[in-house]
């Protein structure tokens, strides 16, 4: 690297130089977004999301049929009336598919903010205690990183029989925490080491108010970089439970979907178009997270930032 | 030398929490799993006092003593005595673990080192040749195949190369002719029927590996020590390989420990699509038997396999770097 | 001057920045110089001058965002900014040979020092496999480093001695023109001059020709006979270091200059700033200076002036031992002394000598393992954190780094009114109108404007008033000062001196002021400390310790210091 105007450490200025209040948390997600939308890829990973959440959102009006009636001919190929056919117990499936994306987008909005917000608790408050205290969240933490996630939850379900959404919630967070603490905690401990928190201190500012004011803002391209990751392996989780029947096979889900559709035998029907269409689904929702992802990289690494003309 | 002792402790106090975990993972739950386990046991005759104890030092008895229990308990998973499955009645659960083992062990690990080791030379690739088709295909193919649901991908390769142009076999391990044993027909038979599973677990995890190498390349590619190579007129291939990508191979090491779990629950998905007897399809078949005892086991063979795997990881990290050796 | 003794011609050089989501900039506008071979020449400018920029594109290292944009680099004969890469690459031996700023972190980590002396070799093959050990120890014997070096990994080394490995490496390529940017400023003072004797050593004796960046004018003037001075991207003055001395002929250069002087002499006057000593014979205060930058404008307030003293009695830090099996490192030894109201007393020594930690124990930041502070009456050793308030109510502190000291993601505003909030009980527009008054105190005006600022609309002067401000918003009796001034430009650095000196006469705050730079110490304090090792080694009024040191260490630090006025060779 040359020597550059702007000195390591200090993020890039934000285009509009007339800002004048404080920074509230508003901006800076603002600032957030700004930087996400300059980067093609995110874009793509944005427009796909937006789809998927008017989808759900608007899934009654958009689906032809209801989903759980089952008054179609069964185990149907895709014709003008059903679209993508119908199910083996005659359910018609791109309904079904609509209705889906409910469930997953729910899961994945509502478990990626409950597991971040478990990460940033757990995360700040252990990047700012000393002593034994932290050791002790270090080997928990490193404990949920290594115990294989899947392995548990499956487990955990097979306890609670069939639990339903919440339950695949409560168990996508158990699991699904201890990444983002970790990734948070490094942080606030390099953020900690900083002068200004020190300065902070010696202003007379108190623990909690030196932890929400000072340092948690300096983080935020982290902690919406961790929601999105958090909702991507939420959503696989989710998936992967009611796929091995692990849900609740009464709701209509992408993953229970895919779960009749084997239990149904559709691999032997050559129904292809009820596995592909929910797993499809699946993939596309969590590939907008994962390409989101890359522009909320490039927000707290400016090396990963793309760069707009390459030259030899 | 110290650092390598420092993990051998660090892993014995890990495995113990892990194997603690375990006992408190049934006792925590709601209703009684132990009264659940009888029933369903009691199915297959009358069951006996001992078996009635062995199912309590296991799963809990909501008014016991934890402690002693907990010693029991300790004393069971020492000597590898997991009592009987009720699914596969009278099998013992060891024995069924010790069958399923082998396959699992064969098949996630081998594929897991040749994905990391292709996705870290591809992820190499592209941040060396960034911004070029080199980098952005890997890149962008990566991060898509690694949002495929394990299972997705599975279903999709079973039903094309299975079903539709009937390439592979569908299901199981081996063929139905063959007799397990160090014949040149099994072993044909054994790797035929590994391909799915093993393309399905290389295809979804290899992107990760590719991503995290590509990204903490670029970053070492802008390191001091880089230009400086650069400057004294290094080759390129030295300045990629020894200089760069020899430094970020090491943060993504510890990443690729840390990942171990994923990929061995992702395994669990595949060997169910597959019918595959490893642990995860066992695993399987215990959660929808309500088999317990068998479930418990498992479990905890998954998890001190994980463990096991990063301990060796941490100390392939400290051959690695000569910081550790202080 | 024949044509033969050029061996670099730059032509109409120009580097632009092209960074995402920015305007284009232009580092280096339209340079044109020539290098004789044999030459040692000086590159000097502030930050942001371009200096580094131009020494990439010499070497031809400029990454993106940076891209030369037009003009040609003639190297013996070759316009090195136009040939492929890997013409380039073979031309760097027996070529051109670049010394980073960043030397600590120029080797590889998991290398040993050995296996990058062979990597060098190996690339351009211009030593036989059979010779390759017996040169390596040869050029680790040049830069005075012993042989066993080589079986090393870079962090089993200090700075200076990875410095060295890497002017070594540089060497090994049998360079032409050797470029040095910045070599020395990431290390310690005294490692930092014997550092810069190697390089002018070896520079004599190898007889290359060697560019030196730097940003301290006094440092290259020392070492060079030519000195190119740069100023937003273009060089502004090109003339032999004695002439630039004697008799410079840029305004930027003059300017540059008058801010060096002998901590030593009898009389130290920088712009703004005369010696305390004649001031206080004459009975006057400092007169203000022109620019408003420079300008410290201290409202006379009817506050109390300080009443406590800092007591500091036998103390001694001592930190568990960074790996076992070995020595736990006794930080600070026994040190005591007693900082009266209204006094400014130096702490000087290099970084390791114990300044910094015995700053932390008085601040409570950090406990020392045997003898007392107090602070009027508190026992500052045995605050507990909570109690730390009442001590910063009274103690404050000035950092080092006025990038680090500020979020930044708070205004100006929100900055000052934090402390002034908590510790004075003002509360809404009493409170602004309390930070105002900061700001006008400090210098930073017009006020409301300022007080609206994000710190990276604000110079690195600017920020460190506003540090100044913050720390002032207590009505503080002691303020603790960090070296204050070592990451600001030279001519930024008197303006804010000037501040700190204002302010504890003034105000009758006591200043500590920690540093190891011996001519600020002498601007602005009355009285000194060495430290050497966390031991005191000298003591005494400012004036008196450094016109007569008596302790080696103290002489040593004094001939540290560059010095245009010094004569050379």
């Amino acid at each position: 690297m040359t020597t550059t105007p702007i000195t390591a450490g200090t993020p890039a200025p934000p285009p509009d130089t007339s800002v004048a209040a404080a920074a509230s948390p508003l901006q800076v997600l603002a600032r957030v977004a700004a930087t996400v939308w300059s980067n093609t890829k995110a874009r793509i990973g944005v427009v796909i999301l937006l789809l998927f959440v008017l989808a759900a959102i608007f899934a009654p009006l958009l689906a032809p049929y209801d989903p759980s009636s089952t008054e179609f001919a069964r185990s149907q190929d895709a014709s003008a009336g059903h679209w993508l056919g119908t199910t083996a117990a005659g359910e018609d499936v791109l309904s079904q598919l609509i209705q889906g994306a409910r469930i997953s987008v729910f899961v994945g909005f509502v478990a990626g903010l409950l597991s971040t917000l478990v990460a940033v608790l757990i995360g700040l408050s252990w990047g700012y205690v000393r002593g034994w205290v932290g050791d002790v969240i270090n080997f928990v933490v490193n404990l949920f990183l290594v115990v294989p996630g899947l392995p548990l939850m499956i487990v955990i379900a097979a306890y609670l029989q069939n639990g339903g959404i919440g339950m695949i919630i409560l168990v996508v967070v158990i699991t699904g925490w201890a990444w983002g603490a970790r990734v948070l905690r490094s942080q606030t401990q390099s953020l900690r080491g900083r002068d200004f928190v020190t300065a902070a201190v010696f202003s007379g500012e108190r623990p909690a108010r030196i932890v929400f004011r000072e340092i948690l803002p300096n983080m935020t391209s982290l902690i919406v970089g961790n929601f999105f990751g958090a909702a991507t392996s939420a959503i696989l989780a989710e998936a992967g439970l009611e796929f091995l029947g692990l849900g609740d096979p009464s709701t209509v889900s992408w993953g229970t979907m895919l779960f009749w559709a084997q239990n149904s035998n559709a691999l032997l029907t050559g129904q292809w178009a009820l596995l592909f269409a929910p797993g499809l689904c699946i993939a596309l929702l969590a590939t907008s997270l994962t390409l989101i992802n890359f522009g909320v990289d490039g927000l707290s690494n400016p090396r990963l930032r793309e760069r707009r003309k390459v030259r030899k | 030398m110290t650092y390598a002792l420092r993990k051998v402790g660090l892993l014995i106090l890990t495995l113990w929490a892990a194997i603690t975990l375990n006992f408190f993972l049934p006792r925590l739950m709601p209703g009684s799993p132990t009264d659940a386990a009888i029933a369903k046991l009691s199915q297959n005759g009358p069951v006996t006092a001992a078996t009635r104890k062995a199912i309590e030092i296991q799963l809990g008895v909501p008014d016991g003593n934890l402690l002693s229990q907990y010693g029991q308990y300790l004393k069971q998973v020492l000597t590898l005595d997991f009592g009987v499955s009720y699914t596969f009645y009278p099998q013992p659960v060891a024995d069924l673990v010790g069958q399923a083992l082998p396959y699992t062990l064969i098949l996630v690990g081998f594929v897991t080192i040749v994905a990391f080791v292709l996705g870290t030379l591809l992820g190499v690739l592209a941040a060396w040749k960034r911004g070029t088709w080199l980098d952005a295909l890997p890149t962008l193919g990566g991060s898509f195949a690694s949002a495929f649901p394990y299972f997705w991908t599975a279903l999709l390769l079973l039903f094309f190369l299975g079903y539709v142009f009937k390439i592979f076999p569908t299901s199981g391990a081996y063929g139905v002719t063959n007799v397990p044993g160090f014949s040149g027909a099994f072993i044909g038979s054994a790797l035929n029927h590994a391909v799915l599973p093993a393309v399905t677990i290389l295809i979804t995890s290899l992107g990760g590996w590719i991503l995290g190498m590509r990204n903490t390349m670029i970053s070492t590619l802008g390191d001091d020590y880089v230009t400086f190579a650069e400057a004294n007129g290094l080759k390129p291939h030295t300045v990629a390989i020894r200089y760069a990508a020899r430094n970020a191979i090491l943060p993504n090491l510890t990443s690729f420990g840390l990942a171990l779990g994923g990929v061995v629950g992702g395994s669990v998905l595949v060997e169910t699509v597959f019918g595959y007897p490893g642990i995860g399809y066992l695993l399987l078949k215990a959660v929808t038997n309500q088999d317990y005892p068998l479930m418990q086991a498992l479990f905890l063979m998954i998890t001190v396999s994980v463990l096991l795997a990063n301990f060796i990881v941490d100390i392939l990290y400290g051959v690695l770097d000569p910081r550790t050796r202080k | 001057m024949s044509s033969d003794d050029i061996l670099l011609t730059v032509e109409d050089l120009s580097v632009v920045y092209e960074p995402d989501g920015a305007d284009p900039t232009f580092a280096v506008e339209n340079v044109s110089f020539e290098l004789r071979r044999g030459e040692f020449v000086g590159l000097v400018g502030e930050s942001g001058s371009g200096k580094s920029t131009l020494g990439f594109a010499l070497t031809r290292l400029s990454k993106p965002p940076a891209r030369i944009s037009h003009g040609t680099i003639l190297f013996d004969g070759t316009d090195i900014a136009s040939i492929d890469a890997e013409h380039l690459r073979e031309q760097r031996q027996g070529g051109f040979a670049m010394v980073l700023q960043s030397g600590m972190n120029a080797l590889n980590p998991v290398r040993t020092i050995r296996n990058h002396f062979f990597d060098v070799f190996t690339a351009h093959g211009h030593v036989s496999r059979e010779r390759r050990e017996e040169r390596a120890r040869e050029l680790i014997g040049k830069v005075e480093l012993p042989a066993a070096t080589l079986d090393r990994f870079p962090g089993e080394l200090s700075g200076g001695m990875r410095q060295r490995v890497s002017i070594a490496l540089a060497l090994s390529l049998e360079p032409q023109l050797m470029v040095f940017d910045e070599p020395t400023t990431a290390l310690d003072v005294l490692v930092q001059h014997a550092v810069m004797n190697t390089i002018r050593d070896l520079q004599a004796s190898e007889g290359f020709t060697a560019v030196l960046i730097s940003h301290d004018l006094g440092i290259v003037l020392e070492a060079t006979e030519r000195v190119l001075v740069m100023h937003e991207g273009v060089i502004v003055e090109d003339g032999p270091s004695s002439e630039i001395l004697n008799a410079p002929t840029a305004d930027y250069t003059r300017m540059l200059l008058s801010h060096y002087a002998d901590p030593r002499a009898e009389v130290v006057s920088l712009p703004g700033f005369e010696d305390r000593a004649i001031r206080r014979q004459a009975g006057a205060s400092r007169s203000a200076v022109a620019s408003p930058e420079h300008a410290p404008t201290v409202v006379t307030r009817s506050i109390s002036t300080a009443q406590e003293s800092i007591v500091v009695e036998h103390v001694s830090k001592t930190y568990p031992p960074p790996r076992r099996g070995e020595q736990p490192v006794r930080a600070v030894r026994d040190v005591s002394f007693t900082l009266e109201p209204g006094q400014s007393l130096a702490l000087v020594g290099q970084s390791g000598s114990g300044k910094s930690t015995i700053a932390k124990m008085i601040t409570g930041v950090e406990k020392p393992s045997e003898g007392s502070i107090r602070f009027g009456g508190l026992d500052v050793a045995k605050l507990r954190r909570g109690q730390l308030r009442d001590l910063h109510r009274n103690v404050q502190m000035v950092f080092q780094d006025p990038y680090a000291a500020l979020n930044p993601l708070h205004t100006v505003e929100y900055t000052l009114t934090r402390p002034v909030v908590n510790f004075t009980g003002l509360k809404g527009r009493d409170a602004r109108q309390r930070v105002l008054e900061l700001l006008e105190t400090v210098g930073l005006a017009p006020v409301e404007q300022f007080a609206a600022k994000l710190p990276h609309e604000l110079s690195g002067g600017q920020r460190q008033r506003v540090v100044i401000a913050r720390a002032l918003a207590c009505d503080p009796q002691v303020i603790i000062a960090d070296e204050p001034v070592s990451m600001l430009d030279v001519s930024l650095r008197a303006g804010v001196l000037a501040l700190l000196e204002d302010l504890r006469e003034k105000w009758g705050v006591s200043l500590l002021y920690i540093t190891h730079d011996l001519l600020s110490a002498r601007l602005i304090t009355g009285n000194i400390m060495v430290l050497h090792d966390g031991a005191v080694v000298e003591r005494g009024e400012t004036a008196e310790v450094l016109q007569r040191p008596t302790d080696d260490y103290t002489v040593a630090l004094l001939e540290a210091v560059p010095n245009p006025q010094r004569t050379r060779r």
